[in-house]
Formats: structure tokens, C-alpha cells, sequence
């Protein structure tokens, strides 16, 4: 049956292909990956529910089409034409690797070459045919489920392809080509797994490779979309942390009804209330997200509900906090609801600690470290979104002839704890892995890697940002320019210099839209994240790792003493908030420990040198009050 | 380029610039607001992690807006950007009845911030066209502005995000209440 079905497509396929002529098997990538959730999520469908499931069920079936589609259920056919450009790719590049810091850019071309030669073979060609009937039978039944799938405003993942900064022409024009560079990564994955011995059989392989420098480049030229699920699931290490929790999360359900039970107005557990406001709020403009009729909601809100209801309860600790409805939503769209659930905790604990935690003091930790990373490695940048002397001025008004020096050490490291404006921006991007921050196939690319490579790579990526917005961001006119500054110092307090203002303003524009623009993830890929000569890259899970130690301890510190020297504003993450108090016994609290801490400075691998610990600082701070409380 | 020639008219014909902070609850419609008075297009509604900003310009006044997200523990994220703000715009989902109380406990503790002292406040009563929603005078009778409010100007409008009604007069109305010197 389905073996006509083909035939009838190939002999179709002249005419019905022929607006898509040249897109090789690229279609079979265009048709929605349908959430996995369907299959094994937690039982709940009530029977109004059915009509949706077996929707679904279709498009499953759609799905399990596509690897024969791809010519790989044929392997024999083709192994040893595949493997020879196997050869000729990837091989070659890893050779190449060792010295010249383009080689990927290279396997780029060699991609290329390979489309060129290889990817019109027939069995290759069957995609697009098959894609097409299944097309037209969508638009037919689509009338009766709503459902928006297979629509063209829509991409692969049900989410709008035309937003603010993207027309759905742009993004058809892009599409067509990532569409066979996708089908072109898969290829190659197909195959690596073949040569690992772990043959792909039906589309969603749950074995991979061991970690290597190869698999790596793998990982960051995009995995499959059909295999992300079992991908990240894996990398991430999730099986081990499920079997060590099993029916932990059935338990965290049970508890979550016996809550609603006992309150049925959920009052008692306030994330609840939060969380609920949320829900329709995550992905509106996903067709799965979407409400399939007036009063009833679509079942992965369902799900998404659950999950963060059972995480608030898992974790009080971090309860609920926005931006987790976004991980959470994404990671539905791959994953059953279990396996999405546990990888929302290994996210939120091992990559992102703290940062989603009710003090958000990990957020603040990490902003710290990328701007410790941003100085380090793109200095270039640093002097765009540095905090500017008109900062400090402002900070403290009243200038002793110390201050100097505490200014300039200030500069050194101060914005450890006062955290440059910026900062306001970056920090969204941690706490939702940049999805909403960057297209959808960029934020998925990215998550590959964080999966692969831990949290390294959202540091690397940041700076991989910066660096490309570099241009806009030399645009702007510099800071504080005289007219404005004229005015500026003498218009009320409130007001503030605008000069600083103004550019401030654009920078944070550029910063805050640039990064959406990111259509192609190819592109930064290509043009940072694999360019060797850029030191950025030289960025590792190592480094972050002590530099997030460093600048928590630096932090901590930064409290401690200010606490010790009973500084009621001496809250880090509230830079300007003690600009009206400011009286002489704060004056000299704030330098004891500017000068305390300025003493202390981060080492990058560079130098060897590490953390450079200064143990006198105690003493330091000591003294300083002794002076103070002379003064007094 | 074309910058500077505005801002060399806006000189010229003194033009204002302002920094505004648009506060309020969760879901209260601070972001649409934000864009339908930029793009006057309605963008779906979803919550804001960190922050939006955009330019205004209305009569001359540039209005350089921060929509920041309205849930509670994310506040520490942008409370330092409080001291540099001629206005503060504090949005209220006048349908939600039952947050009214938690809306208003959350305008006093932010105008109680010292930064706030005298900053001139403008209350959007939104989401005026829901059946239910509460008038403007009955948001104003209840948030006890006139009693507690003394040193600052401040006002309550009525809004409906979506039609854009009430945005415009609101922006009028703080360009009209403050004083920053200009250009």
C-alpha cells in the first residue's frame, strides 16, 4: 500500500514538485514534528479530548513515513556511496581540524558538494511527493480540527513564522535552504550512528555515540529536529536522574490533587495562582499551544500546568518563576511530560543554578561572570556596555581624595555586585535559554549545545552576540556628548544625565533587538562560534566554573561586609538605590569595601595564575571602621 | 544621520525627552500597551522575563518607555533603574477585581521607594472594555490617591490597550505635568 503510495507520488512528482524543485528530500523536514507528548502523556484525556488525539495520531503517522522517505530505510543501497562521502567530508575535516581554524567552514562547502552530487537520487526525491499528499490531505482535514498544522504561516514546530523582525517571506527564503541543510545534517548522522553500530531504525534513535571531538561538531551543526527529544534527554544524562527518582513525579501529581482538594480556590500555594496566569500566556502564538475551541484548552497547557505545578512543589526553593513556563513549554514540544519534567530540574539545577531561585541571586552571579567573560574576551565590547564614570559620579557625589583610587578600582571590579545596566537585558537570556531571545531554530540549535556541552555554552553564545551586535553597537554615538551633558547636569536629580541616557537607551535597543534578527543560526555559527581566531572560544566549562565561584564569593563578601559595617543598603543587585542616603558613615562603608574587594581579581587560564586571593582584606575592613567610627 | 536632524529640530522646537517606567502586576497589559503605542499593532500576550524598551515620540516629546515584568521576585532585576525616571506609569487590570487590593499594596511600596519620591505618577485603569471592569473613578476611589498623595501630581485614566484608547491622553498628560528642561 504504501509502496504505491510512492509510486504514485514518484510518477506525480513532476508535476506535483515542481514549485519546490532542487529541495531534495528537505520537505520531509517541513512537516511538523508533532510533540511527543501525545503518546505517553499522562493520562487525562477526557473523551471531548479524543478528537485531538486522533489528529495527532495522523500526524504520527505522517511521521513514521519520513525515514523511508530518506532513503534510509534502504540502507544497503546506499552505504557505500554514503560512506565514501563520508569520507570525503568529514573525515577530510577532521584531519583539517587539527590546525586551521576554518576547517568547519569547509565542511560547509563539503555539505554543499554533497547536495550537489548525491541528494537527487530517486529513493532520496520519494520526500517531497509523499510531503505533498500529505499536505493536501492536511488542508482538507484541517477545517474540522483547527488545528493550524501544516499551515503555511506556521513552521515545523507550530510556532508563527512572521514576527516583528522577520516577514514570512524572509523566513520562506531562508527556510528553503536551512530545510535541505537539515536534511543534509541528518544524513550524517544517520550514518555516524550506523558506523557507531547504533542503526537508526525508526526515527528516533535513544542511543548515541560517546562523547567526542566529532560528535561534538555534530551536536553543534544542529541534531536532527525528530531526535532532539531523545537527544538532550541523553546528553543531559536524564535516564540516570529518572531512575534515581522513580515515580517521584506520579507522587508529585498526587500531591498536586490533594492540594486542589483541599483548596479548591488554590489560594494556599500562591505559584499556583501565578503560574495559571501564565499558562496561556506561554507560546500564544503556537498553534499546539493554542485553544482548540472556546472553553477548552489544548493538551499540552495541560501538561505544561502539571510540570510546573509539580516543580513548584519538587523545589520550593524555586517555586515558580517566570521564564520556566517558556523552558518548560519548549521542552514539551520534544518530550513526554516526565522526561520534560526532569530535564526543567536538571536545567534549573545543574546548568543554571540558583538563577531561577526566589533571590535570583544566580542570575545575578552568572551576569556577573559574563561580564567578567565580556572584558576578558571581547574587550571591544566592554567598552561599549561598561558602566560609565557617570555612574560612579553619581554613586558618590561627595568626592574625598581617596575616592580616586577607590574609583579606579572601582572600575576594576566593581560591577561584580553593581551590575552594569546591561545586565537588566543578558539576564533574561539565562533565565529562558534564550527562547523568545532568538528565533526558534536558533534557540533549538543552541540548546543542543547546552545539552552536549553544559552551561559554558550560553556564556559563549552571549559573547558570541556581543560580538556580531559590535557593529550596531558602533554606531551609536558615544556617551554623555556635551550638549546633552550641559543640560543634563542641570536638570533635576530625577532626570539623571540624559546624555548617558540617550546612549544608554540605543544600546539597549541594539542589544535587545538584535539577537531576534538571528534567523539563520548557521550564520553565527559560522561566523563565531567555529572561527578558532575569536579567544572566546577558548571559553570552557572549567572557566566558567571557577569564575562562578569567584564572583559569588566576591558577591557574598560585598554583602557581608556591608552588613558588618551595618549597611542596611548594601543589597548588590541595587546598584543606585542609596544615591539619596548617602551620608558620611555609608561614604566609608562603600569604599572599605570597594577597596576590599578591588583587591581581588579573577585570573583567567590565560595567565595561569588562577584566583589571587588577598587574605589582608579582613584586616582592611577593620580598619576602615576604626576610621569611621573616629569620624563619628 | 537622520537622528541628529530630529533631534537638531527637536531643539529647535523644544522637544521633550523623558524616561518612563511602566509598572504594574503580572498581566496587566503593560507590554501590549507598549506596542500598540509603538507599532500600534496588538502583540500577542505573553509574559515579559527581564524587559521591553521603546522610544515614543508624541508631540515633539521623545517618551522612552521600560516595560518591565511585572512578577514580584523579578523586581530586584530592574529596581536600580528607578532614580533616573521623570514618570511613572503603574497599569492596573481593572477587571481583576480580586488583585486590586495586591495592586495597590504594590503601587504604594513602589512609590514609597525614595527614588520615587515626587515622580509623577499616571495610573492606566486597562482593559476598559471587559464588561466588568472596574470605572476609573471607582480604581481611583479605591487606590486612596487624593488621600495619600500629596507632593505629587498624579492621575488615573481609563485605557483599553487594544483600541488605544486612553494611551494617547495619558502620554499628554504627563508631557503636560513635568518639567524637564529642553534641549
Amino acid at each position: 500500500m504504501q509502496n504505491d503510495r510512492q509510486r504514485l507520488s514518484l510518477q506525480n512528482r513532476t508535476i506535483l514538485r515542481h514549485p519546490y524543485k532542487g529541495l531534495g528530500g528537505a520537505l520531509s523536514v517541513k512537516s511538523p514534528s508533532v510533540p511527543n507528548f501525545h503518546d505517553r502523556m499522562h493520562s487525562e484525556h477526557s473523551s471531548s479530548d479524543s478528537a485531538l488525539v486522533k489528529e495527532n495520531a495522523r500526524v504520527s503517522d505522517n511521521r513514521t513515513v519520513e525515514p523511508s522517505c530518506l532513503g534510509q530505510a534502504s540502507p544497503s543501497e546506499h552505504d557505500g556511496n554514503l560512506s565514501v562521502i563520508d569520507l570525503y567530508g568529514d573525515e577530510v575535516e577532521s584531519q583539517r581540524a587539527e590546525g586551521d581554524y576554518d576547517d568547519d567552514e569547509e565542511d560547509y562547502d563539503d555539505d554543499c558538494n554533497y547536495d550537489r552530487d548525491e541528494v537527487h537520487s530517486d529513493d532520496l526525491d520519494l520526500a517531497p511527493g509523499e510531503d505533498i499528499l500529505d499536505d493536501v490531505a492536511a488542508v482538507t482535514s484541517k477545517s474540522s480540527t483547527a488545528d493550524g498544522i501544516n499551515n503555511p504561516h506556521f513552521d515545523r514546530y507550530g510556532f508563527k513564522k512572521q514576527n516583528n523582525f522577520i516577514s514570512e517571506a524572509d523566513y520562506d527564503k531562508w527556510w528553503a535552504e536551512y530545510s535541505q541543510y537539515c536534511v543534509r545534517r541528518k544524513h550524517k548522522w544517520q550514518l555516524l550512528l550506523e558506523k557507531s553500530g547504533l542503526p537508526v531504525t525508526d526515527d528516533s534513535p535513544s542511543r548515541f555515540p560517546p562523547k567526542s571531538e566529532r560528535l561534538k561538531r555534530y551536536v553543534r551543526k544542529g541534531i536532527p529536529a525528530e531526535w532532539r527529544g531523545n537527544a538532550w534527554w541523553h546528553f543531559a544524562r536524564g535516564q540516570e536522574k529518572l531512575n534515581k527518582n522513580k515515580g517521584v513525579y506520579s507522587q508529585l501529581l498526587q500531591k498536586m490533587k490533594q492540594i486542589k482538594k483541599q483548596n479548591p480556590n488554590e489560594k494556599q500555594v500562591q505559584d499556583l495562582d501565578i503560574i495559571e496566569r501564565d499558562l496561556n500566556r506561554t507560546f500564544p502564538d503556537n498553534t499546539h499551544f493554542q485553544s482548540v475551541s472556546f472553553n477548552k484548552g489544548p493538551p499540552i497547557i495541560k501538561s505544561l500546568r502539571r510540570v510546573l505545578v509539580a516543580f513548584s512543589l519538587y523545589n520550593p526553593k524555586i517555586g515558580y518563576c517566570q521564564s520556566m513556563n517558556f523552558l518548560a513549554g519548549l521542552l514539551l514540544l520534544f518530550l513526554d511530560e516526565e522526561r520534560a519534567f526532569w530535564m526543567l530540574v536538571i536545567i534549573t539545577s545543574r546548568y543554571l543554578p540558583g538563577v531561577h531561585n526566589i533571590n535570583l541571586e544566580g542570575v545575578n552571579i552568572d551576569q556577573g561572570v559574563l561580564m567578567l567573560c565580556v572584558k576578558e574576551y571581547i574587550p571591544e565590547v566592554w567598552s561599549y556596555i561598561k558602566p560609565s564614570i557617570d555612574h560612579h559620579q553619581k554613586n558618590n557625589k561627595t568626592f574625598s581624595p581617596s575616592n580616586n583610587k577607590v574609583l579606579f578600582n572601582m572600575q576594576k571590579n566593581e560591577f561584580l555586585y553593581r551590575l552594569p545596566p546591561i545586565t537588566l537585558c543578558t539576564a533574561s537570556w539565562f533565565m529562558s535559554c534564550f527562547v523568545g531571545v532568538v528565533p526558534i531554530e536558533t534557540t533549538l540549535r543552541i540548546w543542543d549545545c547546552l545539552f552536549y556541552e553544559e552551561s559554558h555554552f550560553l556564556f559563549k553564545f552571549s559573547l558570541a552576540v556581543l560580538k556580531l551586535s559590535e557593529h550596531e553597537l558602533s554606531k551609536i554615538k558615544p556617551r554623555v556628548n556635551s550638549l546633552n551633558h550641559s543640560w543634563g547636569s542641570n536638570s533635576t536629580q530625577r532626570n539623571g544625565p540624559m546624555g548617558q541616557e540617550d546612549s544608554d537607551m540605543e544600546i539597549f535597543q541594539v542589544i535587545q533587538t538584535f539577537p531576534k534578527t538571528l534567523l539563520n543560526p548557521n550564520e553565527i555559527f559560522e561566523k563565531i562560534i567555529f572561527k578558532r581566531r575569536f579567544n572566546l572560544n577558548r571559553l570552557d566549562q572549567d572557566e566558567i566554573d571557577r569564575c562562578r565561584k569567584f564572583v559569588a564569593a566576591q558577591r557574598l563578601k560585598f554583602k557581608t561586609y556591608g552588613e558588618l559595617l551595618g549597611n542596611t543598603t548594601s543589597e548588590a543587585d541595587l546598584p543606585t538605590t542609596n544615591d539619596n542616603t548617602d551620608d558620611k558613615g555609608t561614604h566609608i562603608t562603600s569604599d572599605a569595601v570597594n577597596e576590599a574587594l578591588s583587591s581581588e581579581v579573577y585570573g583567567f587560564k590565560k595567565s595561569l595564575a588562577g584566583v589571587h586571593w588577598n587574605n589582608s582584606i579582613k584586616e582592611k575592613v577593620k580598619q576602615m571602621r576604626k576610621k569611621k567610627d573616629r569620624s563619628d | 544621520m537622520g537622528n541628529s536632524i530630529s533631534r537638531a529640530l527637536g531643539r529647535l522646537f523644544g522637544s521633550k525627552e523623558m524616561k518612563i517606567l511602566m509598572l504594574g502586576l503580572d498581566k496587566a497589559g503593560k507590554t501590549t500597551i507598549l506596542y500598540k503605542l509603538k507599532l500600534n499593532k496588538i502583540k500577542t500576550s505573553t509574559p515579559t522575563v527581564g524587559f521591553n524598551v521603546e522610544t515614543v515620540t508624541y508631540k515633539n516629546v521623545k517618551f522612552n518607555m521600560w516595560d518591565v515584568g511585572g512578577q514580584q521576585r523579578l523586581r530586584p532585576l530592574w529596581r536600580h533603574y528607578f532614580p533616573a525616571t521623570t514618570a511613572l506609569i503603574f497599569v492596573i487590570d481593572s477587571n481583576a477585581r480580586e488583585r486590586m487590593e495586591e495592586a495597590k499594596e504594590e503601587l504604594y511600596s513602589i512609590i514609597g521607594e525614595k527614588e520615587m519620591e515626587n515622580v509623577v505618577l499616571l495610573v492606566w485603569a486597562n482593559k476598559q472594555d471587559l464588561k466588568h471592569a472596574m470605572k476609573p473613578q471607582e480604581v481611583s476611589d479605591f487606590l486612596e490617591l487624593e488621600k495619600n498623595l500629596k507632593n505629587q501630581p498624579w492621575c488615573v485614566i481609563g485605557s483599553n490597550a487594544l483600541s488605544g484608547q486612553g494611551l494617547v491622553e495619558g502620554l499628554s498628560w504627563i508631557s503636560n505635568n513635568t518639567n524637564v528642561p529642553k534641549k
